[in-house]
């Protein structure tokens, strides 16, 4: 049996081909306008660079915020369930998710594979990978290597502000001082780590913890959290792809669910 | 999908009914007291022989008004509320009509945001605020809001002209106390599984309990229990939930749609405008003045301190009403209610009962994040 999982977030779209033996392949593309016509780009590519055909593929099902609007799935469920069943099939032993997105964190707490409790913060930008793209643009350097400048520091920079366009103004202030432009990496990181750590204190998560999303593959990000938290963060080799994947293996059991009920 | 009930009809179609019917009563010399709150007796208003409306602001229309005066980041039913009573002086058009109807407002103090916003009550309606002890469970507690009561009747004999008998009291007690049985009588219907009547439509029909006169709301739940005695409903699909926590005005149904929209069933709401509202009776024998306040004191809101009585009672309801989950809704700045989670969440977990936190103001801009976050709900507690 082949199923597909659409994950349509709100900065990338994420596909993922699931088979019987394992991800018979993904894809990562930035969700542009339309997050439709997007998906379906990625699927059709996706289909074709892993010589499987559309029809091979029993069922789709899609998660994230966009995921209302894919049409050719068949089947939706949540960010949180999602990732909760990507992360249990790559790592069953896990006992908690940090999930850190465009545009929302979340903090899921596991017990054999299943949410027993959530966290969600989307109200604002704060603790976001948005708020890391924004003040990194006032850095003038490029978001992929902020975590790497970061790590080159020696002093980080105090940023109080939560609030992304208040930390920019703080970012400014702090290049005016003559402040090293790693030291002000190390700080938007140690700001956002710290928000994160307190909400997965909050949760009570402790050890065996993956740690997932676009943000993830920030290495001094992962380096901040893993201080702050005492222990070390199971990274998976894509991170962006746990939604996606947990949305396929939820295709393989809706495939048989929507037969029987009907609608 | 619980199916259609046309005694719903009444509920919805009955605001040009009963403000036609407040003009009417005014005109005939009938006082009429805007109130804010449960801790409030309706039963004194109406031994008085004045009639009563619930000024609660539920929508967002009146915010804006109200936030040329107040701060932004205060709980939006103080806003809404307060909007809606200073337009209604100015003659604005937003405002509800009825708020113009008032002869005086009789208050509380409850919260702070409350207690600040009669201060600030336009001059031209009297207004009586009668002090609320936040640390009932004492006697002295209990003798000094009996004094208060009394002092809030003196206030109405003094509006109304009239006396206030004690056999007038006790008559609107057992009245009061007639529609708490016709609204537990309502709410038994939920514990079947599944439930015969949406959670929404109960909302809107408990936003109207301090709206229409007594008479009127208890004779539209008769009926409509008459008719849920009738209907077989449909399987249910989604999870059954619990809603706990601050009150919905009127106007204010967005927790219980997007809830029902993404599929849970709604079974009970411990809040102002569910079970505190009805759940205890008042005492119909000895002195009907510390009777009165034995009761009201006795009312579970976050204003109170140590306040047990609120976390045994969402506990009692969960297992009554059998629920998968529980919803905890406050309103935003709220502090009572946001802070009293954390000892409730405490208490839900020590019976494996599921909680999710949801704060959010009269906007429609987090719908979506609120839906995201109750899918996912939903889907951990199936």
């Amino acid at each position: 049996v082949i199923t597909a999982g659409v994950d349509a977030g709100a900065a990338t779209t994420k596909v993922v081909l699931l088979r019987d033996t394992g991800i018979a392949g993904f894809q990562v593309r930035s969700s542009g306008y339309h997050f439709l016509s997007v998906a379906d780009t990625i699927f059709r590519d996706l289909l074709a660079a892993s010589d499987i055909r559309r029809e091979e593929v029993s069922s789709v099902c899609a998660t994230g915020y966009g995921r209302g609007s894919i049409a050719f799935a068949g089947s939706t469920v949540s960010e949180i369930t999602a990732h909760a069943r990507g992360v249990h099939f790559l790592f069953p032993e896990m006992r908690g998710i940090i999930d850190v997105g465009g545009q929302d964190s979340k903090i899921i707490v596991l017990e054999g594979g299943r949410v027993t409790d959530f966290l969600m913060n989307d109200r604002c930008a704060a603790g976001t990978g948005k708020f890391l793209e924004y003040t990194a643009k006032s850095l003038e350097v490029p978001v992929e290597l902020l975590g790497d400048l970061a790590l080159s520091s020696r002093n980080p920079a105090g940023i109080t502000s939560m609030c992304t366009v208040f930390a920019e103004s703080e970012v400014i202030s702090l290049r005016a001082r003559g402040v090293p432009r790693e030291d002000i990496a190390a700080g938007l990181i140690a700001s956002i780590a710290g928000r994160i750590v307190s909400m997965a204190r909050r949760m009570g998560l402790s050890e065996r913890v993956a740690f997932v999303g676009g943000v993830a593959k920030n290495r001094g990000m992962r380096d901040a959290l893993e201080r702050g938290l005492g222990f070390p963060l199971t990274v998976p080799p894509e991170p962006q792809i746990t939604g996606a994947l947990g949305a396929a293996m939820t295709a393989r059991g809706s495939g048989e669910k929507k037969s029987s009920s009907g609608d | 999908m619980p199916p259609t009930l046309r005694s719903l009809d009444f509920f919805r179609d009955s605001y040009e009914i009963r403000v036609a019917q407040l003009k009417e009563e005014r005109a005939a010399g009938r006082r009429i007291v805007g109130t804010f709150c449960l801790y409030v007796p309706d039963e004194i208003i109406l031994a008085a022989g004045a009639d009563r409306v619930m000024l609660c602001g539920g929508s967002a229309d009146t915010i804006p008004v109200a936030e040329q005066s107040l701060p932004r980041n205060i709980c939006p039913l103080v806003k809404s509320s307060f909007g809606a009573v200073i337009d209604a002086c100015c003659g604005g058009t937003l405002a509800c009509p009825h708020v113009g109807l008032v002869d005086a407002v009789v208050a509380e103090a409850t919260c702070d945001g409350k207690k600040k916003m009669y201060e600030i009550l336009p001059s031209s309606i009297p207004t009586c605020v009668f002090d609320l002890p936040q640390k009932p469970e004492s006697p002295e507690a209990r003798a000094y809001f009996t004094s208060e009561l009394r002092r809030f009747g003196r206030f109405m004999e003094d509006l109304t002209g009239r006396d206030l008998t004690d056999d007038a009291l006790r008559r609107e007690i057992r009245s009061a106390n007639e529609t708490r049985r016709v609204l537990h009588r309502l709410f038994d219907f939920r514990m079947q599984d599944p439930p015969p009547i949406r959670g929404s439509d109960v909302l809107r029909v408990m936003q109207k309990q301090f709206f229409l006169s007594p008479d009127q709301f208890r004779e539209g739940i008769t009926r409509l229990c008459e008719e849920l005695e009738q209907v077989t409903p449909a399987p249910r699909k989604g999870p059954r939930i619990l809603i706990s926590g601050c009150p919905m005005a009127s106007g204010n149904a967005k927790i219980a749609e997007i809830l029902e929209g993404r599929g849970a069933a709604i079974v009970a709401e411990e809040s102002c405008t569910g079970t505190r509202s009805f759940w205890d009776p008042v005492d119909e024998g000895g002195d009907p003045w510390k009777a009165l306040a034995e009761r009201y004191l006795g009312i579970t809101c976050a204003c109170m301190t140590p306040n047990e009585g609120r976390i045994a009672r969402i506990v009692d309801l969960a297992g009554k009403y059998r629920v998968d989950g529980v919803v905890y809704y406050t309103l935003q700045f709220c502090h009572a209610y946001n802070i009293e989670r954390l000892r409730v969440q405490q208490a839900l977990k020590g019976e494996k009962i599921p909680l999710l936190a949801i704060e959010s103001d009269y906007g429609d801009s987090d719908r979506e994040q609120i839906g995201i976050r109750v899918d996912a709900f939903l889907e951990m507690i199936s």
